[in-house]
This record gives C-alpha cells, structure tokens and sequence, in this order.
C-alpha cells in the first residue's frame, strides 16, 4: 500500500514574547492511499497546528522544521507557486467554523466554482454544471437555487456541506478535516460524517479527520494518533486503540465518552486538570501532572514513544517497567 | 428599494429644516449688518433705514424665516445683497467648479487609500508600513486651508510650477484646457491628501481584521495566490466600512474644499460662501447651507446603497 503522506519529526513553534515554544513536538505519523487516520486530542492539543503546517497556513512567524512527504514531495520545501498548486487541487481541507469559513460576500455558485477555475482551464459553463453536481453529491436540495444564494442564507450543516464540496470537487488525494463536525448539531454531525465517509470511499480520498470525539473516530477510522500537549502519545489501529488501550491519556479520553447503556452516571469521568500551557510544559512525561498512575520517574525523565506490539506504539513508562 | 429611498428623504426633511433655523438664527446673532456693508462709504442713516425695509430685515427674524422658507418651497432661494442676481444662479455658476475638485480628489484619494491601506496591512509593522503610516499621521493632523498655503509656497512661489490660484491666466491671450487643468492641480492635491490619510488609516484597520478571517484561510486552501486573498477575497469585505465612512465624511469634505478655494481664490461654491459670510449676504449664505444639507442626506443616501450592493447581509 502507498503512502500518500508522511510526516516524520515535525515540529512548529511559536514566538512568544521573545521566546520560542513548541507548539508540535517532534510529531511523526502517516496515512496510506484511502486510508482514514483520526488525530484526536482535547482542545489546545496542537492537532490544528499540526495540520496547518502541512499546508502551510500558519503565520510566517512559525518556526517548522521535520518533513511532510506528500507523494514523496517534501511540502515544506516546495515554493510558494507549487503549493498553490497543490492546495485546493490535490489537497483540500475542511475547517472547524462553518459559520465564518465562506466568505459573506460572494454567491455560493461563485465560491465552489472558483476552486475549479483556479485549477483547470475550464468555460464559466462547465465550471457552472459540475458545481451543480458537486452541491448534488453533498446532499442539498435545491442546488439550482442554492447556487444563487449567499452563506448567510444557509444553516451550518448547510454551509459545511458546501465546505465539503469546495474541498471535494478537485477530487484531492487527501482530504483534511479538522474537527468539520464540532460546530453543528448532533443530528447533523451524524450526516455530516456519513457524507465524508461516502465521498472518501467513492473518490478513493485519503482522509486526516482530526477530532476530540472518540466516538467519531470509532465510526470513521482506520488508525488513529491520539495527541497531547503537543506530542504523539499513542497511536495503532483503531480496535487497539479501543480494545488494547495503552496510554493512560488514552484511557482518560475513552472513560470520557458518554455510553447509553450505563446506567451509572458516575462512571462517566473527565480527565481532571488542564492541557498544559505552551510555555509551561513539564520537564518529563507531559501527562504526569494529571496520570492517576505517575511515578517518580514521570515527573524527572520524559518518555519516548515505545513500539508496544505490532504497529501500535505508546509514550508511557509504564511500558519500560513491564518489560524490565 | 424605492420605498426605502422615499422614506429615507422623508425622515431628512426635520432634519434640513432644522439645519435652516439654526443657520438663519446664527446669522442674525453673528454681528455685522450687510446693510452697513453694501453701503460702505455712501452710508446715511436715512439710506440704511430705507435699504433695511426694502431687504425686509426690519421684519422679527421667525417672521422673516417663514417669508424665507415660504420662497424656498415655491424653488426661489432668493436674491444676492451684493452680486444683485438670483442665489440659485450665482451657486449654479459656481457648482460645477467645486464639483469637478471635490469629486476628483475623493474618486483619486478613495482608489489611492484603498490600495494604500490594504497593502500597509498585508505588509503589517514592515519598512514599508511604519514610513507610511508616519506619512499619514502628517497630513491626517494637517488643516485643509494650512496644507494649501504650504502647497502654494512650494509649488507656486519656491518652484513657480503651478500657479496660485484662479482658474484661468489672465496673461494668457488664449487660454485652453491644459491652463486650466493646471489651476486645478494645487486644489485637488490638497483635498486628495488630506482624505488619503484618513481613509487610508481606515482602510489599513479594516483590511488588517479582515485578512484574519476565516474566509481568508479558505481562500488560501482553494490554492489562491495572494494578490486574489487580499484584492478578491477581503478587498471586498474590509471596504464595507469605508462605504459609511465615505457618507459621513462628506460635510467634512465640503467644509475642507471651502478653506481650500478661499486660499486659492477659486470660484466655487466654498469661495461663494465664504464672500458671503463677510458681506453678510444672508441668501447665499442660507441658499449654500440648503445646498450642503441636501448633498449631505443624498451622500449618505447613495452610501446606504452601495453598502446593500456590497454587503449581500443587508436587506432594504
Ligand atoms: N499563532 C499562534 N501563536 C502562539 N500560540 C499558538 C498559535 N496558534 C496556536 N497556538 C497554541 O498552540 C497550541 C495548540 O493549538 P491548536 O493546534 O489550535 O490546538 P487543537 O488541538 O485544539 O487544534 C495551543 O496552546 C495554542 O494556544
Ligand atoms: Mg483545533
């Protein structure tokens, strides 16, 4: 199987106050052509750092280094022309804000047509009929009219609908979604995801969902790298992350998931404490302050990521002991 | 859409009204008596009394206010103390003058600030923006009138290259175009500067919140270059609040192009006004100020407008 991207010790850091801070650290991992990988993490995680500065849409004042290898093409080497090249055309990208990710100004029609436009040499006819197509393929009704309409006149489910299509319609080879389902109702995520998940296996897209919800991932994924403050801290194939679960970060975002057939409410536990801060981060294991099973040692010596069985890997010294 | 113009006038008209009053009170309190001024030196009591009840300024000044506003509906602004000639023909003969200064400078000063401002923005805190920005606080804290008279030294007196004033150059046996595009040089350049500044420190705030949206961010991932983020993408948005500005702006504009032509004696309807105002020549100065009112509600009017045309959001 062919890796269509391939991350290898990325790291990003910001300027804060005169100083550097990392915001990803050291972060490797890959995605196999029509693969999905769920990058999931609580908020603050660095998960859309991360994805940011594949594409390169962080600020210039971001300091990246490592590689990202799309099709064996290091994007953050390539100059500035062949990435708009590539955005928008072989990669497309879906955001968090469905409310303010299309701009208020333009038509619905003109803002999915203009990523065909700017990719192919295509008549305002033609540009015209597959937009119609592609707003059909995304579930909405009325494309006709749809077309003629402006972003406020569209729900949010409506509008990332519309995200999805403008990411789509280039038939990328990888498809980022960073948390699309978040900002809508429970309903609508539910629809929402089944349209990614159909679109992705009809164009054979390769997909980066990034999430907080394990649940999502349980529905959508193949592997998944869960991520905290900053780093990879686990990451294998989805049953063993569910069923085999290493990290105790894991199993804190796992015990967080509301389950139906529970009865006991008690059982539903948060994680206590708080993601560190990027300019307050502990010397060890970055989890210790909030791991009901930190020794010593996590608090002195940070972990490194340890190949635990066959294609699952865990930042934990946990580990070390058992094996010692 | 018309209805909505037709009752925007509406709602104008307490507000012109108001204006007038005010101004027609001002004018009376204010001292100084045209009388004495048109008789200058052949002033007689006997005369100044007889002049008095010709012009009808023996009358209370509410009753001499009906008498105004009760021409004014019937379209008749009045006659001039001193030019001796109907008010609306004497702002007619002056109107396009002032036109063709005002609107050039601000069509130049808005194209120029628009571009100025958003490229200061996407080059936010570089060279380029700091000495730009300085620029602007310079001539955004200059007065008109004391901008004009630097214009003059410089390009008139230092550099004879452009004359000071007028609009034609009486020494020239046949004076065309080319002379009179050259008088109007000095004055448009001064109206032009002192809006570019403002505007362009506008347009620089408003650009700069833009080019963070979300939208912005999206563009780029379509694979947009840059010159289409910035001049498709948040052109059109961060111009929005450039629209109302323009609108209120006007009065201030106009009052501007008054100092400006009193400085270079340029016969438009500031210079008409500001002669007025020394002679006391109350139907100018009310027939100037109806004027200045109207375009004022009709400018922010068309700003109303252009806004709905721009802002999809905005539903009349
Ligand atoms: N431009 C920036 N400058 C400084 N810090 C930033 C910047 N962007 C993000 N961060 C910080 O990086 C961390 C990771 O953020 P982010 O990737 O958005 O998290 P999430 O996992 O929720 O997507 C956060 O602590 C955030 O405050
Ligand atoms: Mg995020």
């Amino acid at each position: 199987m062919s890796e269509v991207l391939n991350i290898t010790s990325l790291s990003v850091e910001f300027n804060i106050n005169g100083e550097y801070y990392h915001a990803v650290n050291d972060v490797s991992f890959h995605i196999n052509a029509g693969e999905t990988l769920g990058l999931v993490g609580e908020s603050g995680c660095g998960k859309s750092v991360t994805s940011l500065a594949l594409v390169r849409l962080l600020a210039k004042s971001a300091k990246i280094s490592g590689k990202a290898l799309y099709n064996g093409r290091n994007l953050l080497d390539l100059s500035l022309e062949e990435m708009h090249q590539i955005r928008g055309k072989q990669i497309g990208m879906i955001f968090q804000e469905p409310m303010t990710s299309l701009n208020p100004v333009y038509k619905i029609g003109s803002q999915i047509s203009e990523t065909l436009r700017l990719h192919n040499k295509i008549s305002n006819d033609e540009a015209k009929r597959q937009s119609l197509e592609m707003l059909r393929k995304v579930g909405i009704a009325r494309p006709e009219e749809i077309m003629e309409e402006y972003p406020h006149q569209l729900s949010g489910g409506m509008r990332q609908r519309v995200m999805i299509a403008i990411a789509m319609i280039n038939n990328p080879q990888l498809l980022i979604a960073d948390e699309p389902t978040t900002a809508l109702d429970v309903t609508i995520q539910a629809q929402i995801l089944d349209l990614m998940r159909n679109l992705s296996r009809d164009f054979k897209t390769s997909l980066l969902l990034i999430t907080h919800d394990l649940g999502v991932v349980a529905e959508m994924c193949d592997r998944v790298a869960v991520m905290y403050a900053g780093q990879i801290v686990e990451q294998g194939l989805v049953d063993d992350i569910f069923f085999n679960t290493n990290h105790p970060y894991t199993q804190g975002l796992l015990n967080a998931i509301p389950k139906i057939d529970v009865q006991n409410k008690d059982r539903l536990q948060p994680i206590v404490g708080n993601v560190p801060s990027l300019t307050r981060m502990p010397k060890g294991c970055r989890f210790a302050t909030r791991c009901p099973h930190a020794m010593d040692r996590c608090k002195m010596e940070s972990p490194p990521l340890m190949e635990i069985r066959e294609n699952h890997q865990s930042r934990c010294w946990l580990n070390d002991a058992k094996v010692v | 859409m018309i209805k909505y113009i037709i009752r925007r006038i509406l709602e104008s008209i307490p507000t012109v009204i108001g204006v007038t009053i005010i101004s027609f009170v001002l004018i009376h309190i204010v001292p100084g008596n045209p009388v004495r001024i048109m008789l200058g030196n052949h002033y007689t009591p006997l005369r100044a009394a007889e002049l008095t009840k010709t012009l009808g300024l023996n009358k209370p000044v509410w009753e001499q206010y009906f008498i105004w506003l009760g021409n004014l509906l019937q379209g008749n602004f009045g006659f001039s103390y001193t030019y001796e000639k109907p008010v609306a023909s004497l702002m007619l003969q002056a109107l396009p003058h002032t036109i063709i200064i005002v609107v050039v400078a601000v069509l130049l000063a808005h194209v120029f600030a628009v571009f100025l401002g958003s490229v200061q923005a996407y080059f936010e805190n570089s060279k380029f923006d700091q000495i730009a920005t300085v620029i602007n606080y310079f001539f955004y804290s200059m007065p008109s009138f004391w901008l004009a008279v630097l214009l003059v030294i410089f390009f008139s007196i230092d550099l004879p290259w452009l004359p000071s004033g007028g609009i034609v150059n009486t020494q020239l046996s046949n004076p065309g175009f080319g002379d009179w595009a050259k008088h109007l040089i000095l004055p448009i350049a001064t109206l032009f500067l002192v809006s570019v500044a403002g505007w362009a420190r506008y347009m620089r705030s408003s650009m700069r919140e833009a080019l963070l949206q979300d939208y912005v961010r999206t563009a780029r991932m379509k694979g947009s270059r840059e010159f289409r983020v910035i001049f498709i993408h948040a052109l059109r948005n961060s111009i929005l609040p450039l629209i109302t500005l323009f609108g209120l702006s006007l009065p201030a504009l106009l009052s501007g192009a008054l100092f400006v032509e009193e400085v270079f004696n340029y016969p438009g309807m500031g210079l008409l006004y500001w002669d007025a105002v020394n002679a006391r020549d109350y139907p100018i100065i009310m027939g100037v100020t109806v004027f200045v009112g109207l375009v004022t509600v009709i400018g922010n009017l068309i700003a109303d407008i252009l806004y709905g045309l721009v802002d999809p959001r905005i539903q009349y």
